[in-house]
């Protein structure tokens, strides 16, 4: 019996013209997705490759080591990140190298091109989000209530049909119906993305699949709350209207409002307040520094090799200990904006969370290595980096980095110093999460959807059971 | 055709209306002990204005709701005590015939009768049946949307017989057809009786009520006013008699009136 209802929702949606400009029209945006994201891939490869070339073209004809202050690095750019923005536009991905001291990421490409962030880029997140959540809605609305009024659902039940066994062949009729042929443009525009020169590892394709299938999750979630509708009314318009009223609730209203209502729930100091407070206590510091440079004593050195050698000794001394108060003090006041951060965001997500919009696009963000975390982890890369980087400048140079002065003898005899090679600069290799620390985030979100289609399923069944089918 | 059974109380009834009472929750009477019996081959009519009751004896019938006193049996079985048995002996055609209207004519039949679980038809068997109500072959590849409303009833009348049931319930299934097609539904529902079914129609049509019905029952604000077989009515003015028992002035006559 219900693999007969699951045929019927099948040959009934796939005849209608809904249903063919539906497919039409998500067909296009979904290889437009796929298709824009690689060309912004390659865009954005291209951008990474300039500026490493320009990067290290800065540093040639440099002859020590110790001139080179404005080394950069930059987070590459990921394939996934094409097809499921998340944060990665906004968030800044340069990392100026100093060899200790705090890490900022700057230089976002919204930053860079702020058109781009007026209407943002096509991304599978939003087809999902916004297209076929309205999908679900516009196949399910009359599910129940169109049959009604149009007497077939009299004259069904005027059958042996349990009641049960035909909601639930509904619900896998009209997911399959339009869920199902959904992924063929998703798989087309897999299959283009080698054609459109984007190569995506196993890893990557696993998930893909995952953003796919939470997808899917979501995509349920609103047919069934459209099920919901369609048992709870009794006019197909008034499900309709209920619907719309409900979609913008969810998927425009509550995630922005949450993130709105976290920021005034959780006051975070802003990094201007933060950086004036470091700004006042390292010219403290400095104060107190040039108060012991004027005791500074060359002690028995006469030559200037040795006096070069002990103020750089002392002035390396004096760099630590205030580097080590100064990291004392950014430590304390960052832990604390984070500690800050963190419970806003977590207040932010919770509140949020009552929407599947926010909750599938958390999970996407998550699984695309998109979400705000990726910030924090390429911050967590660059701080692993700077270590390297400031071992290699000691190598080099023999002396500590950030020492904040640094004097330096010529005697104007000696040979022509060779140029630097700027190729023994340490890379920087940016590791994405683990997948498996991607999954593990994401799966609590991909719990939730599976929990709102339970709910709605559940709530359409009950009303189901004692539903008039007159 | 002329049809010589005339209701037999010998005979198991197919259809049984037992002391059938509905109170919806405002308090209003729908239906009052109502009692009447269809046995296999015997049409009983039940004619009404609207809000006789007609529609909710059906739906009591068919279990779309539960009566608050008495019973309707399908072949003995208490519909709301066992619904879905129940069903399975009975067939329906509404008034206005809908269907699915993106499916063709072979598409919903074939849809519905599997749903009534008669799995083994051909195309043939469908087309036999459309056929044998009168579709032209060329609409059985049609999309119902594309249907007049006599084609659609049509088509509704071959899924209630692709059904097989031994009872078929018929929701004023003449309302909307032409003078032609309503000739051609009172003969295909002579040939269905012929085959033994037992058939419960509602309408409020007068002539169609008389030359279909074996037995015609009148109903007037919930309650089995008149019962009449069609050997009583031969010598008697059904539209008389119906406009008496609608305004209050029916008499007792040959048969058996409600007290």
């Amino acid at each position: 019996m219900i693999k007969l209802i699951i045929r019927k929702e099948l040959k009934e949606v796939i005849g209608s013209p809904k249903f063919i400009a539906s497919f039409v029209v998500s067909s296009i945006l979904i290889l437009l997705t796929f298709y824009i994201g690689a060309q912004n891939h390659h865009r954005n490869v291209s951008r990474y490759e300039a500026v490493m070339t320009a990067n290290l073209r800065k540093m040639e004809g440099l002859t020590d080591w110790m001139r080179v202050n404005n080394h950069r690095i930059f987070l590459p750019p990921q394939p996934l990140e094409a097809l499921v923005n998340g944060v990665s536009n906004d968030i800044g991905r340069t990392v100026q190298m100093h060899g200790q001291g705090e890490l900022t990421a700057r230089s976002s490409r919204f930053n860079d091109d702020p058109v781009f962030a007026v209407f943002r880029f096509l991304d599978l997140d939003f087809v999902f989000q916004i297209v076929l959540s309205l999908f679900a809605i516009l196949f399910a609305y009359d599910a129940i209530n169109g049959e009604k009024e149009r007497g077939t659902l009299r004259l069904t039940f005027a059958s042996d049909v349990p009641r049960a066994t035909y909601i639930l062949g509904k619900w896998l009729g009209s997911f399959l119906a339009v869920g199902i042929p959904l992924l063929i443009p998703i798989l087309l525009g897999g299959i283009c993305l080698p054609i459109f020169g984007v190569v995506l590892s196993g890893v990557e394709w696993i998930r893909l699949g995952l953003i796919v299938l939470a997808g899917l999750l979501y995509f349920g979630v609103f047919l069934s709350l459209a099920l919901l509708f369609s048992v709870s009314t009794h006019r197909p318009s008034n499900a309709f209207l209920g619907l719309l009223v409900s979609w913008i609730l969810l998927v425009m209203i509550i995630p922005r409002t949450a993130v709105l209502l976290a920021g005034r729930a959780v006051d975070v100091p802003s990094i201007d307040d933060h950086n004036f407070q470091k700004a006042q206590f390292r010219s403290q510091l400095w104060d107190e520094d040039r108060e012991k440079m004027r005791n500074f004593s060359t002690g028995d050195a006469t030559d200037s090799q040795g006096v070069m050698g002990k103020f750089n000794e002392f002035m390396s001394e004096l760099s630590r200990d205030r580097q080590e108060k100064m990291d004392e003090l950014a430590a304390r006041l960052n832990g604390e904006r984070r500690l800050k951060q963190n419970s806003q965001q977590a207040v932010a997500f919770a509140m949020a969370r009552i929407s599947p919009s926010a909750v599938f696009s958390l999970a996407a963000s998550r699984l695309s290595d998109t979400s705000l975390d990726q910030k924090a982890h390429f911050l967590d890369e660059a701080a692993g980096y700077q270590k390297t980087y400031a071992e290699f400048k000691k190598e080099k140079t023999g002396m500590n980095m950030g020492s904040g002065m640094v004097m330096m003898f010529f005697s104007g005899d000696e040979e022509e110093k060779k140029p630097i090679d700027v190729n023994e600069l340490p890379k920087f290799d940016y590791h994405p999460t683990q997948l498996g620390d991607a999954v593990s985030s994401a799966l609590f979100d991909m719990g939730l959807l599976v929990i709102f289609n339970l709910l709605f399923f559940a709530g359409t069944f009950v009303k189901f059971m004692r539903y008039d089918v007159r | 055709m002329e049809h010589n059974s005339f209701p037999n109380t010998d005979i198991q009834p197919i259809l049984e209306a037992e002391n059938l009472s509905m109170r919806y929750e405002d308090g209003n009477l729908a239906l009052d002990h109502v009692n009447f019996k269809v046995g296999p081959g015997e049409i009983f009519v039940l004619l009404g204005a609207n809000g006789a009751g007609k529609t909710t004896t059906i739906n009591l019938f068919l279990n779309f709701i539960e009566p608050t006193d008495g019973q309707a049996l399908i072949d003995g079985i208490p519909t709301h005590k066992d619904p879905l048995a129940a069903k399975r002996k009975v067939a329906y055609v509404s008034e206005n015939v809908m269907l699915y209207p993106h499916f063709t004519a072979i598409q919903n039949a074939d849809y519905f009768a599997r749903i009534g679980g008669q799995n083994h038809y051909t195309e043939n068997d469908y087309r036999d049946v459309l056929r044998r109500v009168g579709l032209e072959d060329e609409a059985h590849h049609r999309k119902l949307k594309t249907f007049s409303k006599g084609m659609r009833q049509k088509c509704g009348i071959a899924i209630a017989i692709l059904k097989n049931a031994p009872a078929i319930l018929l929701d004023e299934p003449t309302s909307g057809l032409d003078p032609k097609a309503g000739h051609e539904f009172i003969n295909l529902l002579h040939s269905l009786r012929d085959e033994g079914k037992a058939i419960l129609m509602s309408t409020h049509d007068i002539f169609r009520a008389k030359t279909i019905a074996d037995e015609v029952g009148i109903m007037n604000k919930g309650i089995l006013v008149m019962k009449r077989t069609r050997e009583e009515l031969a010598n008697e003015n059904l539209e008389k008699l119906y406009i008496d028992y609608m305004t209050g002035n029916g008499t007792l006559g040959g048969g058996e009136d409600h007290d």
